[in-house]
């Protein structure tokens, strides 16, 4: 098999000890020493609670740890206590642990995950991140359970976030990758997610792992194969995201990079699928579509705006480059509006989105750069965002997110015109 | 005596009809050259385009790879580049035969050395269009980066980038060509020593402020600002 080449002798072994499974639940690491017991002991927990008479296995995929993190998820004790006591698993807990490399990078560590499923035959697997500090047992069953049970092939997580949280992915990631692949999966990127046997086997034989943008964001990839490949896919709820402790998640620059250059890349990889697509279909969703937590703090607007003018008039050689020259005016038309008056409409913002996919798909400027540049607009968005919605409820909140996607939707026809257009 | 001098006036102007009748048609000639040069150049700037049209060379360009590596040094396209590189050609060349015709000895042996040089004219035009692509690579992605992270003054850090860059491709190409090395040399080194104590010292003295709010911001307490920008993902 393929798989053996990139996998450790060692870690064959680990494999075979095992022998088959019917579930994983896998934990890429990096230097997380001081979070991964809590997560082991949460799958560890949630076996024992949802899956007693499975064959299940704990895998953790390390990235060159230099603090031992491995060491604490092999050696660790398994639960002997908790709320569930006297209820254990009828079989072994396995646990198995291997360093895909000796730098992190999620697609390898995909890779290794995907290779592993395949050699057990697992039917269904979830990847759970171990820097979620409030990850607990319903999160594993939740993921692990339409793939195992429901033949689902891909399972998206559901969050309760507050309103000023994940605006990248409520305003950009979610209404273009719906309008685009015809598929309404809110959290596409995400470092929670489920999948089948299935549809591990279809990605690990795609030969894509050398990608720069497979080798930061996989998870999107993975679900838009699923839906290319005609297969099933829904989303489950698992509660609040806390979000990351300071300094552990990407800044927002780095999201962007890598979330919107992963979304355009496939995009491009795409293309024989969603440029004949219309509209959108909504996907099985277990628990609440979404949900609004209180707002803890509010962001600083003021920073938001400044960076979006100074990035507007820095980069206008750049930025005409990439956008039509009436929307590239439109664009500084807005930079130069009183803080208080600013909006930046949705039919502005998708066609400015729709402007960088085609040039991305161009190749217009180096890649990268251009992603880079799309940096300070999606901060403009996000101060318009804050002003519009100081004071909206939740059902506000979700009536523009609505009114954003169909935007999107509305306008695809002019992202297939600049697409296919020849310069 | 009044004799001798209008002799001499004579001489004078004698010689200087004589060297004005051997050199104005030599001139002339010259000038036919160049004009005609120019001419063929034209027209064959038009032609190459035309040609260059027909064969989808920028489609070929562009899936070679060719055509980003131009939009990153900020140059036309491969059809463009070529195009105007043919008429630039056709003109120096016709420049240097009329040069040659009017047969200057200093200038003779000037032409042939520049023949000669050729070679290394193509490595040193090849360094310099390498430098014109790194250079505008980098202080674009300079340019990026700081305003993305929100630094004050993200142009002059471009510049700066692009002008050290520029500096280096010029220096290696001149070394290249054998042009006064160790003044080529020396030269660079001290303009480069030079604007790099000079943003030391505009940083240091004249920007004591910017320079402790960057030192702050990035390694001291006002590192701790990036952290509220609102989660992403």
């Amino acid at each position: 098999m393929a798989e053996d080449i990139f996998l450790g002798d060692d870690f064959l072994r680990q494999l075979m000890s095992v022998g088959e499974a019917d579930l994983l639940v896998a934990v890429p690491s990096y230097n997380n020493a001081g979070t991964i017991g809590q997560t082991v002991q949460a799958i560890e927990e949630s076996y024992q609670r949802s899956f007693v008479r499975d064959r299940v296995v704990i895998l953790n995929v390390d990235g060159g740890s230099s603090d031992h993190t491995t060491d604490v998820v092999v050696n660790m004790n398994g639960r002997k206590s908790g709320p569930h006591r006297g209820l254990t698993s009828l079989r072994t807990v396995h646990r198995v642990a291997t360093q895909y490399a000796k730098s992190p990078s999620q697609g390898m560590a995909l890779r290794t995950i995907l290779a592993t499923v395949d050699l057990l035959r697992a039917r269904s697997c979830a990847i759970v991140s171990p820097a979620t500090t409030n990850l607990d047992a319903s999160w594993i069953a939740n993921l692990l359970r339409p793939a195992y049970r429901q033949e689902f092939d891909f399972v998206a997580p559901l969050y309760a976030r507050s309103k000023n949280q994940g605006l990248l992915a409520r305003n950009l990631l979610y209404p273009m990758s719906r309008a685009v692949f015809g598929q309404r999966i809110r959290e596409m990127y995400s470092e929670e997610w489920g999948f089948s046997g299935r549809l591990a086997a279809q990605c690990l034989s795609q030969n894509v792992w050398n990608v720069e943008a497979i080798r930061e964001r996989p998870e999107a990839w993975m679900a838009i194969t699923a839906i290319s490949s005609g297969m099933k896919c829904c989303q489950s709820f698992l509660g609040p995201k806390a979000p990351p402790a300071a300094g552990t998640g990407p800044n927002f620059v780095e999201a962007v990079r890598q979330t919107v250059g992963n979304l355009f890349w496939c995009l491009e990889n795409f293309q024989g699928f969603w440029l004949d697509r219309k509209g959108s279909a909504s996907v099985a969703t277990f628990g609440p579509e979404h949900e609004l937590t209180a707002e803890e703090k509010a962001p600083s607007r003021k920073q938001f705006f400044e960076m979006f003018q100074k990035g507007v008039s820095e980069l206008e050689p750049i930025l005409a480059t990439i956008l039509a020259p009436d929307t590239h005016a439109q664009v500084k038309r807005i930079a130069e509006l009183d803080p208080s008056k600013f909006r930046f409409g949705p039919e502005l913002w998708v066609k400015t989105l729709y402007e960088f996919a085609a040039s991305y798909h161009r190749s217009v400027i180096n890649r990268d750069h251009m992603v880079q540049a799309l940096v300070p607009l999606c901060r403009g968005q996000m101060y318009s965002f804050f002003l519009e919605h100081a004071d909206s409820s939740a059902e506000e909140i979700e009536a523009n997110s609505e009114a954003v996607c169909l935007e999107f939707e509305r306008q695809k026809a002019y992202l297939i015109e600049r697409w296919k257009a020849k310069s | 005596m009044k004799a001798m001098i209008i002799q001499g006036l004579q001489q004078a102007y004698q010689n200087l009809f004589h060297m004005l009748a051997e050199f104005l048609p030599r001139f002339v000639v010259m000038l036919v050259i160049i004009v005609t040069g120019l001419l063929v150049a034209y027209v064959l700037k038009h032609s190459l385009r035309a040609l260059l049209h027909l064969t989808r060379l920028d489609r070929l360009s562009e899936e070679a790879g060719a055509s980003r590596m131009l939009r990153m040094a900020a140059l036309p396209s491969m059809t463009e580049v070529l195009s105007r590189s043919i008429f630039w050609i056709t003109v120096l060349g016709s420049i240097l035969v009329g040069i040659s015709v009017l047969n200057i000895a200093g200038l003779q042996e000037q032409i042939a050395r520049i023949l000669r040089l050729l070679p290394e004219i193509v490595v040193a035009m090849v360094i310099l269009f390498l430098g014109l692509v790194i250079a505008n690579f980098l202080s674009r992605a300079a340019l990026l980066a700081a305003v993305n992270a929100g630094y004050a003054s993200p142009k002059t850090l471009s510049w700066s980038i692009r002008f050290v860059i520029w500096m280096l491709a010029i220096s290696m190409a001149l070394e290249e060509l054998g042009v006064a090395r160790q003044t080529v040399i020396a030269a660079f080194s001290i303009v480069f020593g030079a604007s790099m104590l000079g943003l030391a010292i505009a940083f240091g003295l004249g920007g004591q402020n910017l320079a402790r709010e960057f030192l702050e911001k990035n390694l001291g307490e006002g590192k701790k600002e990036k952290t509220e920008e609102p989660q992403p993902l």
